[in-house]
């Protein structure tokens, strides 16, 4: 394992520890197994699963995607298995491996957020719970919550009281200041702060006037959205205290390096999944290749190390 | 599921619009089924982003060992970017991905439907359907805009099909829709076929999965979907199906994993 090795892309953030900074998004990697032997789970740093509701959820009709320069929208709906079979099917596969399991979270109601924080901590084989506060997609909920400071503090106050887990809230971007929401979770006692989700977008078939999507409005995530969320990552970096993941358009070992540079002590890959399945793990090599032409040991120096001075 | 790099053999045009491509897999050749697909990445780069779908459209286990052929019809930019790729230029492709045609239970009388495009996954059907040692009647509708749609016709009849053209402008065959002048045919005929299989647009799938039900036929239809992975991680590619017992309604099914091929009766048309 990674000891032998002279290099340590061992990284914590907070309660949680990573053997790597490097895991995969949620909702681009189904439950873990989709991607079969292609990437052995227990490479990456962490495995975030789809967004898991109290009830199962069909999701939108389709068409729930269109590829836009650069990124792509999407308007899944939340689509999931819901709770029972999640703990049933899809947990059994993943406990056995050696990979921490984040578990993605998302409800219609406050309410909704802590029952479901309590149903799942009693569950071996989960290692921290990431709240979605951010998804743009479902008419309900999403947007709301995670764009409005005093629903972020109850969301994430309703799922702190009721686990012991690592708490991660991941934040949406559309907002005017990521600062505020940010404050706002780490006040309800979250651990981790994770972001970019989509950023809402629209695409319009010209020649039927159309919308692309279903759903009319998606998110957009994909390389396109990278310098958005980089510039958040920073922004959050400067005003909380909290380890904080980065994503949002990660598809290279340089993309990477530019969020741990400015402070992020993890990331998570999305979209990329779909155009290379391996990227995360040539991610991870491409850390440990960075660190050894700098003539580093670990991870951690060059976390936060973004140069200000001309 | 492979991931690898694929060799071009060959890229030429069949007419305007479509193009044979000869690919060397031998990895993906060898566990690659009639109906299934590969998520192809055309080139590396950023823009497009996401891979395309293709069904393999005729397999060579000789010709080079290994090698196997794609039918593409140039529609927007990533299949532009494939048709100016050449011989000896090199395809990411992942797969083999999907559920693919099963073969029918009894020997007998098959039929096959397509719609332009929708030719693609059927001779390596019929090549597999011909092997199996299946005596048939085979039999092809093939319908399309017009003529120069109509492509690898003489290579379904090596096969022993007998071929049944039909387009919308009368260039070729009979003119009008192919569905408007297969069930007719069909209640014609002395036996019904054991099976029909399908791929073409949307509508037409759908006349094809409602004549199959009216005369007690099995289906099988190769449906399409956009796709963002191709393997069942991103929730993209829904088909609406009849939910199963005890599965919510609406039910969308994924048509990268739990298709591209359906049976009739599973979807939901709307
Ligand atoms: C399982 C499966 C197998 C397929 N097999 C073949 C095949 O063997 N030969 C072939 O020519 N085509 C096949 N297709 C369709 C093919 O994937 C699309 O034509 C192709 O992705 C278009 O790419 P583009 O970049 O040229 O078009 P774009 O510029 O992306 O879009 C142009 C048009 O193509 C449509 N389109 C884009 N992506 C898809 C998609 N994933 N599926 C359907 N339509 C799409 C768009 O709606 C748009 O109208 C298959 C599709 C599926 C789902
Ligand atoms: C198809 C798709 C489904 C997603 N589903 C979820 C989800 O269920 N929960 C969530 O928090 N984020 C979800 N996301 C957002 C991603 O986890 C990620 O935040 C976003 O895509 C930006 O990262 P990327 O550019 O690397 O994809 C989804 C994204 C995509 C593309
Ligand atoms: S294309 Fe991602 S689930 Fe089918």
């Amino acid at each position: 394992m990674a000891n032998d090795s002279p290099i340590s892309l061992a990284v914590e953030l907070g309660p949680l520890r990573l053997k790597n900074p490097v895991m995969v998004a949620s909702g681009t990697f189904g439950y873990g197994q989709e991607y079969g032997d292609l990437v052995p789970l227990e490479r990456l740093g962490g495995v975030v699963v789809k967004g898991i509701s109290l009830e199962p959820r069909s999701g939108n009709p389709p068409p729930r995607i269109w590829e836009t320069c650069g990124g792509m929208l999407n308007s899944i709906g939340l689509q999931n298995v819901g709770l029972r079979a999640f703990v049933e099917e899809k947990l059994p596969l993943l406990r056995p491996l050696q990979v921490p399991v984040i578990v993605n979270l998302f409800g219609n109601t406050v309410e909704d957020y802590g029952k479901l924080a309590a149903a799942l901590d009693g569950h071996e084989g989960i290692d921290a719970l990431e709240i979605n506060i951010s998804c743009p997609n479902v008419k309900a909920g999403g947007m709301a919550f995670g764009s409005d400071p005093k629903m972020v503090f109850q969301v994430v106050s309703a799922v702190r009281s009721e686990t012991k887990l690592p708490v991660i809230t991941k934040l949406t971007p559309n907002v005017t200041d990521i600062t505020v929401p940010a404050k706002a979770a780490e006040d309800a006692g979250t651990d981790i702060l994770s972001l970019i989700n989509t950023v809402a977008g629209m695409a319009v078939d010209a020649k039927t006037r159309r919308p692309r999507l279903a759903n009319v409005v998606g998110g957009l995530s994909g390389p396109a959205i990278k310098p958005i969320a980089l510039r958040m990552v920073w922004q959050v970096i400067q005003a909380s205290n909290l380890p904080v993941i980065g994503l949002g358009g990660i598809i290279s070992v340089e993309d990477a390096l530019e969020f741990l540079i400015v402070g992020a002590r993890a990331v998570q890959v999305g979209t990329a999944n779909f155009v290379n399945p391996q990227v995360t793990l040539e991610i991870i090599s491409g850390l440990e290749d960075y660190l050894l032409r700098q003539g580093l040991k670990d991870i951690n120096e060059i976390i936060g190390t973004l140069e200000l001075t001309r | 599921m492979l991931l690898r790099n694929a060799k071009i053999i060959f890229n030429k045009p069949v007419s305007a619009e479509l193009y044979h491509m000869g690919l060397l897999c031998p990895d993906i050749a060898a566990k690659i089924q009639p109906g299934q697909f590969l998520m192809v990445r055309i080139q590396d780069r950023l823009d497009p982003l996401l891979r395309r779908p293709f069904a393999v459209h005729r397999l060579y286990p000789n010709d080079p060992p290994g090698s196997f052929e794609m039918l593409y019809k140039v529609v927007g930019r990533g299949t532009q970017l494939l048709a100016n790729m050449q011989r000896g230029d090199f395809l990411n492709l992942l797969g083999p991905l999907g559920r693919g045609f099963r073969l029918p239970q009894d020997k007998g009388f098959v039929l096959m439907v397509a719609g332009g495009i929708g030719i693609a996954p059927l001779p390596y059907l019929a090549e597999t359907l011909a092997a199996s040692g299946n005596k048939g009647p085979f039999v092809l509708w093939f319908g399309g805009k017009t003529s120069t749609d109509l492509v690898c016709v003489q290579h379904f009849n090596d096969l022993g099909f007998a071929v049944q053209l039909v387009t919308e402008d009368g260039s070729e065959g009979k003119k009008g829709l192919v569905t408007g002048h297969l069930e007719q045919w069909l209640t014609q005929q002395d036996e019904l076929p054991k099976v029909m299989y399908s791929c073409g647009p949307y509508l037409m799938q759908r006349s094809v999965a409602e004549m199959a039900a009216r005369l007690g036929i099995p289906s099988q239809l190769s449906m399409e979907a956009l796709m963002g992975c191709g393997v069942g991680a991103c929730l993209s590619c829904s088909l609406r199906c009849h939910p199963p017992k005890g599965v919510q309604d609406p039910h969308y099914a994924n048509v990268c994993q739990d298709g591209p091929v359906f049976d009739g009766e599973e979807i939901f048309w709307d």
